[in-house]
């Protein structure tokens, strides 16, 4: 924290509020101790200038005491101390000042000699006063900070929340998927005995999973196919699906579930929103220590919201981040009328 | 019985379609005359054979089901359905029109279609019905990402970013865009509540401008103002707009 006077502001300020103690002072020199309005000037310059000055230090006490910390009496111990510390300070160079500097005649002498307990009691007064000041900003600096970082968090716990909803499976689908079962029913039986099963092997696959498990590649890819056969039923040849996949690819580790949001996008992007066939392609290879996984699907540029990184995407960029602890490894691809998602997972030696 | 109905189905999923085509088979004295797969194919075909009743997904690619109503002049009776979508159920909640959730029976297709049959001898309400639909729809949407018009038999689709400025043209709006200009029944106040204030400027009770596409703003005559677009064109200013212009100018 910086020091709350130190700046053009309210340094500025500070300085009036000292002038117009300082005017007090003349005249209470003048008026009600009979001083000469010279030496009540003098007197008035020395002691206020290097009040102004010490009050100035009483910040870094302040900092150094924190008084969420202290107990009371402690607190009261150690700015006591200071306080009488300080004024006696005060007084005395303020005295040696006026002493040494100025040829002080008899009368004005006599009476600074006198001053001391009352300049005492005004310099604790002070004190005590500037303390405040500066507990009081200390506290409401605390105060906004606190309220911002509350803000904060709340932000983060509903990003949290908004994540783990992505996490499951768009209701759109699965209703989708019961409607397309409902139809088969009546003209295919067969076939909608099929899609049922493969329904239900998704969806047991996709509940019995969590973020923080990996499986093999394999797994993952059998998943994915029950989703596009599925999509297959509902949206007929407009899925063309090619895939391109290296044999040793498939027992890698991989994060589980982390194709399944790549295709939802490329069937949302790419199928949902086409009136003409689509195709969506899908690769995986070795390079060195990366297996790659490359998915990609062909979309409309000029009406698509497919736009950049989604919630989904970015899901996925963040868990390998924390997974793996190496940031960059998706990337988003847009060429023409292809969006493509490249993955690179690094192969952890078991 | 009932004199003939002709019945269009549009749904983008072929078994989505198989299931109404089924559940249709009994009522005889209904012609299904056309299924569409889009709401372009939809509107060629409600166009085509003027149907007594449509049967509606709403989720559909390039234009949703909404999107293709608004483009309608006069509005069938229309049995929704869709899988999943809140937006859309609260909208057929306020207006009092029946939908179908995915998957639905038999019995509850036949109750739909016991109303849609009512509906079909009561003009006034079934418009009441579809209207309020669409003002729901139209108030209830956040920012525009793109707007769909009609020009003749053709349908275009303008993507908000493409939008250079909108001008009031009677019951209409004329929108410039980078594609050319296209006119939509709307008003002047639903697109100035509908486009993100941080892109566009209500300039004038006639139009509403893109903000980056200003390039100044000159005195025009004492105490009124014309703006310059990057492109040279200009326009005029209210008073008001003024006001608007120099807080976001500056």
């Amino acid at each position: 924290m910086k020091h709350p006077i130190l700046r053009r502001r309210n340094l500025t300020f500070y300085i009036s509020a000292w002038i117009v103690i300082s005017l007090i002072h003349v005249l209470f020199l003048r008026f009600s101790q009979n001083i000469e309005v010279l030496w009540a000037f003098i007197d008035s310059l020395v002691f206020n200038l290097l009040y102004a000055a010490f009050a100035l230090s009483f910040w870094y006490m302040c900092k150094s005491i924190s008084i969420e910390n202290l107990k009371i009496l402690k607190l009261i111990e150690n700015h006591g101390a200071a306080a009488a510390f300080s004024s006696l300070i005060w007084f005395g160079l303020s005295y040696a000042l006026l002493m040494n500097i100025f040829p002080v005649e008899e009368n004005y002498r006599l009476f600074l000699r006198g001053s001391l307990v009352w300049r005492i009691f005004i310099g604790v007064l002070f004190y005590f006063l500037s303390v405040a000041f500066y507990y009081v900003y200390i506290y409401s600096v605390n105060f906004k900070k606190q309220l911002l970082k509350e803000a904060e968090l709340k932000t983060l716990v509903k990003e949290a929340e908004l994540k783990s909803l992505k996490f499951q499976i768009n209701p759109h689908f699965i209703f989708n998927s019961l409607n397309s079962i409902n139809s088969l029913t009546m003209s295919d039986p067969q076939k909608a005995g099929e899609m049922t099963i493969k329904l239900s092997d998704y969806l047991r696959f996709t509940l019995s999973k969590n973020e923080k498990h990996k499986t093999k590649l394999k797994e993952e890819i059998d998943s994915i196919k029950l989703y596009l056969d599925i999509e297959k039923v509902r949206f007929g040849d407009k899925i063309e699906y090619v895939e391109e996949i290296q044999d040793k690819c498939l027992d890698a580790q991989v994060p589980s579930m982390i194709l399944q949001p790549l295709f939802e996008n490329a069937i949302k992007h790419g199928v949902y929103e086409s009136l003409e066939t689509v195709g969506i392609k899908f690769s995986c290879s070795l390079n060195g220590d990366y297996l790659k996984v490359v998915v990609e699907n062909e979309y409309d540029p000029e009406t698509s919201t497919q736009k950049g990184e989604g919630i989904g995407l970015k899901n996925i960029r963040e868990r390998l981040e924390k997974t793996y602890s190496k940031g960059n490894l998706l990337k988003i691809e847009k060429e023409s009328n292809v969006f493509r998602v490249k993955l690179f997972i690094p192969i952890v030696e078991k | 019985m009932a004199k003939t109905l002709n019945v269009v189905i549009i749904d983008d999923e072929a078994p989505a379609r198989e299931v109404i085509k089924n559940y249709l088979k009994k009522y005889d004295y209904l012609r299904i005359k056309a299924e569409c797969e889009n709401g372009f194919e939809g509107i060629k075909a409600i166009q085509e054979f003027k149907p007594d009743i449509i049967f509606l997904d709403i989720q559909m690619p390039k234009i949703t089901g909404f999107e293709m109503l608004e483009l309608l002049q006069k509005k069938p009776v229309i049995v929704f359905s869709t899988a999943y979508d809140q937006y859309a159920m609260k909208a057929f909640e306020v207006s009092a029109a029946d939908y179908l959730l995915k998957p639905y029976s038999r019995e509850r297709f036949d109750e739909a279609m016991n109303r849609a049959l009512t509906l079909t001898n009561d003009k006034p309400a079934n418009d009441k019905i579809v209207n309020g639909i669409l003002k729901h729809q139209d108030e209830n949407v956040d920012y525009l990402e793109r707007i769909v018009v009609k020009t003749g038999s053709k349908i275009s689709i303008i993507p908000v970013r493409k939008l250079f400025w909108l001008e009031a043209q009677d019951d209409y709006v004329m929108l410039h865009s980078k594609d050319g200009n296209f006119l939509k029944q709307k008003t002047m106040k639903y697109f100035e509540s509908h486009l993100d204030p941080k892109e566009f400027v209500r300039a004038h009770r006639s139009y509403i401008v893109r903000i980056s596409i200003i390039k100044q703003i000159e005195l025009f005559g004492k105490e009124s103002y014309r703006l310059i677009l990057s492109n040279g064109q200009n326009l005029p200013v209210s008073r008001t707009g003024h006001v608007k212009l120099k807080a976001i100018l500056s």
